[in-house]
């Protein structure tokens, strides 16, 4: 009875053209103004021009530096928590899950803006640093990459933790005895038993982090400002200040390419689970 | 391993993101006017102001407008389109896929700018409407997604009994199909309402005068005047929404459908 093809089609065309009518193709006409010249024929002058310039180029490997950073600072980390928490008896494994994802439902201006309250000349870390008398002046942390770095990191450290522990959930439970009673130390348990087991869940972390830090854009904008662009703050700049529509289609293009590749490859895991 | 570094790992792990969090409550109850941790005397006079400051009411009012009718038309639009795309073998489903899942992919600060230049200023069409669309688009990859995964747990054979006994394939659907899935239709409309509610880099470029979503009006706010309303009011839509995911997982098991 379900085999009549085309009758499912009039349920499902009106999502894809809804989408493809006010979703692809106004991008598609934004990206395709990078290839045109003035007289509307092909060229990629556009890009040319946009790397040609050495703040865009500084962006665009700050951006990459600061994606590549906070994905693996997220995995040391995310294998740290992840190992405690399949190591806890059951319940107390949920509560402490909860905890992890709980972040994710909260506003990113909000987290955000939490760093302002640590990091400014009057936060909680100068407080101390000054009162300790470590410096006589507070030290300047916002509109650094550091800054930026730190509140990229809690924002996208869940996504890690939340793969590596699913991943981790198949290491059978008596490997790491295992391989400890048979003499290996933490670190031969380590990359020769958990990493080769959870890689799959270490790939599709990293790519979250990394496509999420590169498209982020309320924290650079709030911890970084002009003083710390990354592509997204530099394409509001080019569009707000400048009017550069190229170069905004170029950044445009770059982010959706490294999105879309990062996509692929989490589909591809995906399939080859299967 | 021994008890002490676990919780030594998970403590330093569960302060680092939740910690800052509850600064932000904190700043927000100061009594001074700067925004400052530890807070300079107690008050919850930031808290009372947040909802005296006409913009902020008026954004919050349209943050949830789009939020819930965004959902509601992302729903409308999601489960017709995840039901074709689970019970029949659709020519072309691979694209249909593809395309309705493509929001999740783009950049929302892309979307945004290009529905600004090629959709609200070409056609004529007012912000409002440009950030209803926007909202739709990028919640829609979520309703199917999420109604799919219901209706994987749904035998067909369900329906084709009730078809056999006379009922319409749209009397079976709304008979049999939807009472069975209403976990996951209420599961994707939780998903999408705090998504949308959230939501900055898509609606950026899609503000004027007097349109703004709440996150942006926030994001405004901030830079002009440093006064701890801004972390009174990031508190009080954490509550929101964390109390709304926390209802649904007591009442639904909300994260069965996730």
């Amino acid at each position: 009875m379900f085999l009549n093809r085309t009758e499912g089609l009039p349920l499902a065309l009106p999502a894809a053209l809804f989408t493809f009518l006010v979703f692809l193709v106004p991008v598609g006409i934004l990206l395709s103004v990078a290839f045109q010249n003035v007289g509307g024929g092909f060229s990629l002058q556009g890009y040319v021009d946009f790397f040609a310039q050495p703040l865009n180029r500084t962006v665009f490997l700050r951006t990459l530096k600061l994606g590549v950073l906070v994905a693996a600072v997220s995995a040391v980390i995310g294998y740290a928590a992840a190992f405690c928490i399949v190591s806890l008896p059951a319940t107390s494994r949920g509560r402490v899950f909860g905890l992890i994802v709980l972040p994710l439902m909260i506003s990113p201006v909000a987290r955000t803006y939490a760093w302002i309250v640590i990091l400014g000349r009057s936060g909680i870390v100068n407080d101390v640093i000054v009162g300790l008398g470590l410096s006589r002046l507070p030290i300047r942390f916002l509109f650094t990459e550091t800054a930026v770095f730190i509140g990229l990191l809690q924002l996208f450290l869940p996504l890690m933790i939340i793969s590596l522990v699913s991943a981790m959930e198949n290491v059978p439970k008596d490997a790491v005895p295992a391989a400890r009673v048979l003499g290996a130390n933490w670190m031969q348990v380590f990359f020769r038993v958990i990493l080769p087991l959870t890689k799959e869940g270490l790939v599709v972390g990293g790519t979250l982090v990394f496509t999420g830090a590169l498209t982020a854009y309320i924290t650079p904008a709030i911890l970084g400002g002009s003083k710390v662009l990354m592509l997204e703050t530099l394409l509001y700049q080019k569009v707000n200040v400048s009017n550069d529509f190229v170069s905004a289609s170029v950044i445009a293009m770059i982010l959706i390419v490294m999105s879309f590749s990062a996509n692929l490859l989490l589909k591809r895991i995906a399939t080859a689970k299967r | 391993m021994k008890a002490f570094p676990i919780w030594l790992i998970l403590g330093a792990t569960l302060t680092f993101l939740i910690g800052p969090f509850l600064i932000v409550i904190f700043a927000g109850l100061s009594a001074g006017e700067a925004l400052a941790f530890p807070p300079q005397g107690l008050s919850l006079k930031w808290y009372a102001k947040v909802f005296t400051v006409e913009s902020f009411r008026a954004s919050f009012a349209l943050s949830m407008f789009l939020a819930v009718f965004g959902t509601l038309a992302a729903l409308i639009l999601g489960i017709p389109a995840a039901y074709a795309l689970n019970r029949y073998k659709l020519p072309g489903a691979e694209t249909i896929r593809t395309v309705v899942a493509a929001p999740i992919i783009v950049p929302g600060i892309i979307v945004g700018l290009s529905l600004l230049r090629y959709f609200v200023v070409p056609l004529n069409v007012s912000i409002l409407v440009a950030l209803f669309v926007t909202h739709t688009a990028l919640v829609l990859p979520y309703a199917v997604r999420v109604v799919s995964s219901s209706l994987n747990n749904l035998r067909a054979d369900m329906e084709e009994a009730a078809v056999i006994l006379g009922c319409t394939r749209l009397q079976a659907f709304i008979k049999v199909v939807l009472p069975n899935i209403r976990g996951g239709i209420l599961a994707a409309f939780i998903l999408g309402f705090v998504a949308s509610f959230n939501e900055v880099p898509a609606s950026l470029f899609l503000s004027g005068p007097g349109v703004r979503t709440l996150p942006i009006d926030m994001l405004s706010y901030m830079e002009i005047t440093f006064d701890p309303s801004v972390a009174a009011l990031s508190a009080l839509l954490a509550f929101m929404s964390v109390g709304i995911v926390f209802l649904a997982e007591r009442l639904l098991g909300f994260s069965r459908y996730v």
